[in-house]
């Protein structure tokens, strides 16, 4: 039955910063030991679920419970199972050693420290020898976020959230934390839920994506989110130019919106154009059926699903296409190839 | 002009001979500000810390009163514990008064402003992250207090060593509430005024040599500690 219990279960959740919504999840599970992708644009309310996650912030409203139990922040429960490592994370002034040794201490368990410490180093492929008394300021960006990491894998957790780990560090400390966060969940079970913009990591490692936007979370994976400013066509009809002379239709807002979103699924593609397929300015209430020429930009492997997401830019707009591996190759699709892009008015949602 | 020059001769030859009466006033001076230093220490960095790191109603005004505090006369502190501790006083029956420990009080209440309002701005000024890795790294409220002051110790250094120096070179405190009682509650600073009053100013710059040998041993042991 506890199998079945998910690692996380948010309902209800609203977060502000003063009078601004930043996170509005009316219903999230994350199961245990599972890898979560987490993506979205700077300032969509990542860092702020992950805090929420990491219980270091009270949502203002809503319950977040952790295995089956409603929990909250501090909560001497839960401190010691949930850690999150930040993007610019903070070594304590003192050595390295100290610095990984922190969380132990804090619970008072002292066993074979230098061993440990060896070992967590060697997770994120530093030397015991060159670094465990190297003081906080002695490490380069890249070797503090790798300390950093060594510093809560040595805890073990229950769930480790990543907040951009890798963002801002060299390509050698990011395969080494990628590495090491993967060795954790497949060691120990542990949880992962990842904010990245490497989405090629993410499709490789995760079980599922969830894309947050404006706070919103959509759990069916990394959406097209089209962000305003859009134009009146007419009282019904709304239109989006993409920045290369093409443009597309959807319906009117029915309250005050910003951005609309397009689910993958919704999105079909063909390599040549028929004389039948083009945009038509829509006249009246039947939904219209948008047809926009691209190219081709990326190709990145579902690992889990073997599903190929196709990333097609089309001017200033990018687009992801969910495709079956039969669909790339019937295709001949590589990057750089113009393709079509096809979806219907009435799939393109406002948020 | 000699007898400035004279002076420091004198001076010299004060502090190798052990004189008594400038001793006593060198022991009475570190005794009282080395014991509320440690008593305006033990309530002023807890209190710096919640001010700086929690929000609360009335946090501002309770900022604002601090930081009127950081510019209170020692005459004033000298007057109000005086009343306090006079033998008609509410705190009469304890009889603090012209006792070192009386001068402690006043000296604890001109220090604990300097210590919990540098301590607060100080812990207003932290990284945010470092809030965050010690909550992710499991820590308590307790360990997020102690680790935080560790954290800032060398602000909270300098900040004791401006106490400490207001605290040893006030007059006002020691001559009201102390009465200057020699061999008893006769500290360096108002020794020097009173020396400096009978027209004595080898005695006064004697003394004075040993309130800067003081401020130089302490900023010296700060700065050693700092290295390490």
């Amino acid at each position: 039955m506890t199998q079945n219990v998910p690692a996380y279960h948010l309902k209800k959740i609203q977060h502000y910063y003063g009078r601004s919504k930043v996170l509005d999840i009316k219903d999230l599970k994350i199961p245990k030991g599972s890898i979560t992708g987490l993506v979205g644009p700077n300032g969509s309310g990542k860092s702020t679920l992950l805090k929420l996650l990491g219980f270091a912030l009270e949502p203002t409203q809503g319950e977040i419970f952790y295995n089956g139990k409603k929990e909250y922040c501090f909560s001497p429960s839960i401190r010691s199972r949930v850690t999150l490592l930040t993007q610019t994370p903070y070594l304590l002034k003192r050595s390295v050693f100290e610095n990984i040794i922190y969380g132990l201490k804090i619970r008072n368990d002292k066993k074979e420290l230098k061993n440990r410490v060896k070992k967590a180093l060697l997770g994120v492929g530093l030397e015991y020898d060159d670094f465990a008394h190297r003081k906080w300021h002695e490490l380069s960006g890249g070797e503090a976020q790798r300390v950093a990491m060594a510093a809560r894998l040595i805890l073990k957790p229950e769930v480790l959230l990543l907040d951009e780990p890798i963002a801002s560090v060299d390509t050698k400390s990011a395969r080494q934390i990628r590495k090491a966060s993967i060795n954790a969940q497949k060691r120990w079970g542990t949880t992962l839920v990842i904010a990245s913009h490497d989405l090629q990591w993410l499709y490789s490692v995760s079980d599922t994506q969830l894309s947050i936007f404006n706070g919103q979370i959509f759990t069916s994976g990394i959406e097209n989110v089209i962000p305003g400013p859009f134009e009146k066509a007419s009282e019904k009809i709304w239109k989006k130019g993409t920045g290369n002379g093409q443009s597309f239709f959807l319906k009117a807002p029915e309250k005050k919106s910003d951005n609309a979103v397009i689910k993958k699924k919704h999105i079909s593609i063909c390599v040549e154009k028929k004389p039948e397929l083009s945009t038509k300015i829509p006249t009246g209430n039947s939904p219209t059926e948008n047809i926009l020429s691209g190219h081709v930009v990326s190709m990145l492997l579902e690992k889990k699903s073997s599903h190929i997401m196709t990333i097609v830019s089309v001017g200033d707009l990018s687009f992801t296409v969910r495709l079956v591996p039969d669909q790339v190759s019937s295709f001949g699709l590589h990057p750089g190839k113009e393709i079509y892009l096809m979806f219907s008015s009435d799939h393109i949602n406002w948020i | 002009m000699d007898f400035i020059a004279v002076g420091f001769i004198k001076a010299i030859e004060l502090l190798i001979s052990g004189d008594h009466s400038t001793w006593s006033a060198v022991w009475a001076t570190l005794k009282v500000s080395t014991c509320s230093m440690a008593a305006s220490l033990l309530t002023g960095l807890p209190c710096g810390f919640l001010i700086g790191y929690y929000n609360f109603k009335g946090k501002k005004h309770l900022r604002t009163i601090l930081d009127t505090m950081l510019s209170l006369p020692t005459v004033f502190i000298g007057l109000i514990v005086y009343a306090f501790i006079t033998h008609r006083g509410p705190l009469g029956d304890f009889g603090l008064l012209f006792t070192l420990t009386g001068i402690g009080i006043g000296q604890t209440i001109l220090a604990f402003p300097i210590i919990a309002a540098i301590t607060a701005s100080i812990i207003e000024g932290i990284d945010e992250d470092l809030k965050l890795t010690l909550v992710s790294l499991g820590a308590g409220k307790r360990n997020i207090l102690v680790t935080c002051l560790w954290e800032v110790r060398y602000g909270i250094l300098a900040a004791a060593v401006t106490a400490y120096g207001r605290v040893m070179t006030e007059v006002g405190i020691s001559m009201m509430v102390g009465g200057n009682i020699k061999y008893y509650t006769r500290t360096i600073t108002t020794a020097i005024a009173l020396e400096t009053s009978k027209g004595m100013f080898a005695d006064g710059i004697a003394l004075g040599l040993v309130l800067i040998l003081i401020a130089f041993i302490v900023n010296l042991s700060l700065s050693v500690l700092r290295k390490q």
